[in-house]
């Protein structure tokens, strides 16, 4: 008389009978995929008019060159170690580790620029009214970037969840503020380290609570 | 583990070979059998071999053929024990009756090797209580009159334990 099969058997073969190809994930295609998301984009807001009126003259201003490259870099830096940390034999701690290092020497180069301007007036130049609506701003264009990745997110196999989930939040953070830099009418180092941290450290928490929950696997 | 084997496997896998998979899943199994031997109570035991086949299934598309499978395989069971242990600090235990009948010893001595090892960087009281509770299955109520804490002390230890191995382990998965 033949013995039952143990449910892990029955498991198997289950899996085995139903077995489908797949469509094998890759790092450098969900690259693709969130670069033309992000690029169309960063398209669409410059196709309808929010580009700052006075772009010549702002692109004189070093600070302008400063927060333009320094959120590229930033958004670059975070979302490829997210995008590794897909993967699930890939942690993304030492990644972070580096893109914490990259915030850092950014805002360290503003310091740098804005030393000689002196801490005067700080309230005024924080203008915090334009401040927050800035802040909302950058949090909306945040949105696109933050949904494409945890798309892929979801799709992929990440296994350190948290981290994983900081480095979306971080590079979508850092993609919106970039985006919002070409309608900024600001160029003061002071006010945009302060609001544009505020509002990638919104995303980047927001994102860093909600995600781990919509893609437990 | 026969990395190059199990490679081609599952490369053969992702492309509808049931057949190579059905051999892939049943030596994946007997791997997951000997980790989670010395990982978890005996109890859980297929839960977490079927629950990790399930995983690996659903992220078969995931699998680099260009980098080596034990790594890929090892990171997935390793995931799911950490969620196992985050799950065991939610999960209601029910006290054991004297008179249930006790087989082989073996599996649970193995596993409470590696079990101790990881209750050892706990506080002794934490621990304790974790064991009485969650390995033996004592009530709450049991355990804080075993161990003289009070039953709001016994749940807090008990959760604040359970959340400190699960960052031990994830803090060893890093570092590994």
């Amino acid at each position: 008389m033949p013995t039952e099969p143990m449910p892990t058997e029955f498991l198997i073969d289950r899996l085995s009978a139903g077995l489908k190809p797949v469509r094998r994930r890759s790092a450098g295609a969900d690259g693709a995929i969130i670069g033309v998301l992000c690029l169309v984009e960063l398209a669409l807001v410059l196709g309808m008019g929010a580009m700052r009126p006075d772009m010549t003259a702002a692109m004189r201003h070093p600070s302008f060159w400063w927060k333009l490259a320094g959120l590229a870099l930033i958004a670059a830096a975070s979302g490829t170690v997210a995008l590794r940390s897909f993967d699930p034999a890939r942690s993304p701690h030492r990644g972070l580790r580096g893109v914490v290092a990259i915030v850092a020497a950014c805002l360290a180069v503003g310091w740098a620029l804005d030393a000689g301007d002196g801490w005067a007036a700080l309230v005024v130049r924080l203008d915090w009214r334009q401040g927050v609506r800035c802040l909302v701003k950058m949090v909306l264009l945040s949105i696109p970037a933050a949904l494409g990745l945890g798309v892929l997110m979801r799709r992929g196999a990440p296994t350190s969840m948290r981290a994983t989930a900081w480095a979306v939040g971080i590079a979508a953070a850092a993609w919106g503020a970039f985006v919002f830099v070409f309608a900024c009418p600001s160029d003061d180092p002071l006010y945009i380290a302060v609001w544009y941290m505020a509002a990638c450290l919104l995303v980047a928490g927001s994102v860093r609570v909600a995600l781990p929950r919509l893609v437990r696997w | 583990m026969a990395d190059a084997d199990w490679g081609g496997l599952m490369v053969a896998a992702q492309s509808g070979d049931a057949g190579a998979y059905r051999t892939l899943l049943g030596e994946v199994g007997l791997w997951l059998r000997r980790y989670y031997h010395h990982r978890l109570p005996p109890a859980q035991l297929e839960d977490a071999i079927q629950d990790t086949l399930l995983a690996l299934h659903e992220k078969r598309h995931t699998y680099d053929p260009a980098r080596p499978f034990p790594p890929w395989l090892a990171a997935i069971a390793r995931y799911k024990w950490i969620d196992r242990l985050r799950a065991m600090k939610g999960s209601a235990t029910e006290a054991l009756t004297a008179d249930i009948p006790v087989g082989d010893h073996g599996e649970a001595v193995s596993s409470s090797l590696s079990l101790d090892r990881l209750l050892g960087e706990l506080k002794p009281a934490q621990a304790e209580v974790i064991r009485l509770v969650k390995l033996q299955g004592l009530s709450v109520i049991e355990a804080s009159q075993r161990t003289g804490q009070t039953v709001s002390l016994v749940k807090v230890n008990i959760h604040r334990g359970l959340g400190r191995l699960s960052a031990l382990v994830q803090r060893q998965a890093d570092a590994d």
